[in-house]
């Protein structure tokens, strides 16, 4: 597999596993949602330091990504 | 390679000039999940917020009735903590007591108890839960009826709180 075929291969990957990182966030708020209604304020800490970790680790792939462009700016292109 | 009089009549209903339209890269879609990321994070710690904040305080201790009011396998109803929060108290055929919300946790209908049954039974969706700890036993409920913790002082039973 040539290198830029690797590289969309990488990034698309990426963008499913955010994609995903959110959809696990959207059942978790709703879980709150349920639990907040239902008076179970038990469940609602970890509910929400789930949902900030996931989005930790999803402005961490945003800034790989973000990190190897500017990289490749540093680089510029072939010449 | 079709020409343009093989072009079809449909397509000038559809007038999308895609030379001029714009496309999503990943990158951008990326960042719009991360920032939609961070919004749904955000809503979870104010819910989270909200939730401990509204805690009620410890509901206080009340008399229910007298440990002669029910019949063993009857059934009494009483309000607890307020006098909008009805409750059911149950006595089982062995003489043991316990207390209930009648709340139901499907859709908050009331639950009913037959004499001698071991289970409360929601009419609405034919709901069913256990008359000794709560938990549903069969139908649409999935969480278990809130417990009123029940003390016997002398020849009163009385109501100390309420365990969800």
């Amino acid at each position: 597999m040539e290198t830029r075929q690797q590289g969309l291969t990488l990034f698309s990957a990426i963008l499913v596993l955010i994609a995903t990182l959110v959809v696990i966030q959207l059942w978790l708020l709703a879980a709150s949602v349920d639990a907040l209604l239902a008076g179970q304020a038990v469940v609602l800490v970890p509910t929400a330091a789930a949902s900030c970790v996931l989005f930790a680790l999803s402005a961490g792939l945003l800034w790989y990504v973000v990190s190897f462009d500017e990289r490749l700016k540093q680089w510029g292109p072939r010449g | 390679m079709p020409g343009p009089a093989d072009r079809p009549r449909w397509v000038d209903d559809f007038p999308i000039r895609w030379d001029q339209d714009n496309y999503m890269t990943r990158r951008e879609l990326a960042k719009f999940l991360t920032l939609g990321s961070g919004l749904l994070a955000g809503v979870n710690v104010i819910l989270a917020a909200v939730g401990v904040s509204r805690q009620p305080p410890p509901a206080p201790a009340a008399r229910i009735a007298g440990v002669d009011d029910v019949a063993p396998g009857g059934s009494l109803l009483f309000r607890y903590p307020t006098a909008e929060d009805p409750c059911i108290l149950l006595r089982d055929a062995s003489g043991a007591f316990a207390a209930f919300s009648q709340v139901c946790t499907h859709l908050s209908c009331a639950v009913v108890h037959h004499a001698g049954a071991d289970a409360l039974e929601c009419p609405c969706h034919k709901g069913s839960f256990s008359s000794r700890d709560g938990r549903p036993l069969g139908g649409p409920p999935t969480r278990r009826l809130p417990r009123v913790l029940v003390e016997r002082r002398g020849g009163d039973l009385v109501a100390t709180g309420i365990e969800v």
